[in-house]
């Protein structure tokens, strides 16, 4: 784990957002595990970056909370959160505890089993595209997440209307041209 | 058939498969009469990978098919070793991921798939077969012909002074690249797309556009203007 004082405040910041309920600052502060995850790399921080968005995610959906089996998924999210606290303060790493919340949390029986999954699934793809957004490429940012390019490409691609050609670029002609040259 | 070739890597692959441009990608190949490459790692992403996944599996399969037609091709074809591009590979990774260094060390930014296509393109430039780069990602893009503009990108991005080995990043210069959106607009042009309409090459710039090639707005309008 890198940076383990910045994670050790968002997942302090984060449990207190999650007892005002406040869903809109776990949002913000799984925006700042994109920086990290993007430097760092590292599997245990990108896991920050998964978890923290999933939480987010999981709190704003109003509906999920009248699903059998909410109380215990929700009470597990507490534990987990205290865990990694307190082993983040006492300087041990964490890894291992974020592997097993997340086995634990997404181990659930009923309807809600899918819903988290899914969300799961959405985060990693929601934190690969930040990855990619912040320079790295995109297979070698699927390769982090571990998801397909497909996926990410798909995703990547819903977001590029901001996207300007940079000075020194190739223009639109001269590719056209290069191509042109090596069709004849 | 001519010793020219067209590297896929694996962005722009996925832009055509995703935009059901199988087709165009085998009229194309005719057309240009060379070989339309693509490296073993490369194959892993477009093909191995999706077929482990049913949600892209025909996509897997549909981009196997092309493969088992030759409209796709592995690197022997022009008589270059799977060898030979291990170690091209294993080259451009070290440099393109030890170019860029914040205060914590080197920013890793590509992978396997990337950094044979860039070794494979090395090799047959060496050997005097023209050849160019299909890259729909931005990054790769980047490193071969705006260094400077994506050390500023990620200076913006992750909040951070990045130094840049300069001298390291000339191995990059002699590449040439284009990407999907261009090949489209080729296809256009030789009147090799199988759908007519008035809008159409819009149509397939936009579709291209969000499946995952780069393509700023500027870019699109002029590509309109050219029809």
């Amino acid at each position: 784990m890198k940076e383990v004082e910045n994670i050790l405040r968002i997942f302090e910041e984060a449990k207190d957002a999650i007892n005002e309920g406040n869903t809109s600052k776990i949002r913000a502060l799984s925006d700042h595990t994109n920086n990290t995850a993007s430097r760092t790399q590292d599997p245990d921080n990108i896991a920050v970056a998964v978890i923290i968005y999933s939480i987010s995610k999981f709190l704003e959906r109003e509906n999920y909370k009248s699903y059998p089996g909410w109380k215990k998924f929700y009470k597990n999210i507490i534990v987990y959160i205290d865990k990694i606290i307190s082993e983040l303060k006492n300087g041990k790493e964490v890894g291992g505890t974020l592997k097993s919340m997340r086995g634990e949390i997404e181990n659930i029986s009923g309807k809600l089993r899918g819903y988290i999954h899914d969300v799961f699934r959405k985060a990693e793809i929601n934190k690969a595209s930040k990855i990619y957004e912040h320079g790295i490429s995109l297979e070698k940012t699927a390769n982090l997440l571990g998801i397909t390019m497909f996926e990410l490409a798909g995703y990547a691609g819903q977001k590029q209307e901001n996207y300007e050609l940079e000075a020194n670029e190739k223009s639109l002609k001269q590719r056209i041209k290069i191509l042109d040259n090596i069709f004849r | 058939m001519k010793d020219k070739a067209i590297i896929f890597d694996a962005s722009t692959i996925i832009s055509f498969a995703m935009a059901c441009m199988y087709e165009e990608l085998r009229k194309l190949q005719k057309n240009f009469g060379g070989h339309f490459i693509i490296t073993r790692d490369v194959k892993k992403e477009i093909i191995d990978k999706p077929m482990q996944i049913p949600r892209f599996q025909l996509e897997g399969i549909k981009l196997q098919e092309l493969v088992n037609e030759k409209v796709l091709e592995f690197p022997d074809v022009l008589g270059v070793k799977d060898s030979e591009i291990n170690i091209g590979t294993k080259k451009v990774m070290d440099i393109a991921n030890s170019s860029f260094v914040d205060n914590r060390g080197k920013i890793k930014l590509i992978s396997e798939g990337e950094a044979s296509c860039v070794a494979l393109s090395q090799i047959l430039n060496a050997r005097k077969i023209p050849n160019v780069l299909a890259i729909d990602e931005r990054t790769m893009r980047s490193l071969c012909e705006t260094p400077d503009g994506l050390k500023k990108h990620l200076e913006r991005k992750m909040h951070t002074k990045i130094q840049v080995k300069k001298e390291k990043l000339h191995f990059f210069k002699e590449f040439k690249i284009i990407r999907s959106v261009e090949l489209a607009y080729i296809a256009y042009k030789k009147g090799l797309i199988g759908t007519k309409g008035k809008n159409i090459l819009s149509s397939l710039v936009n579709a291209l556009r969000f499946k995952g090639c780069s393509i700023s707005n500027d870019e699109i309008a002029e590509i309109k203007k050219m029809k």
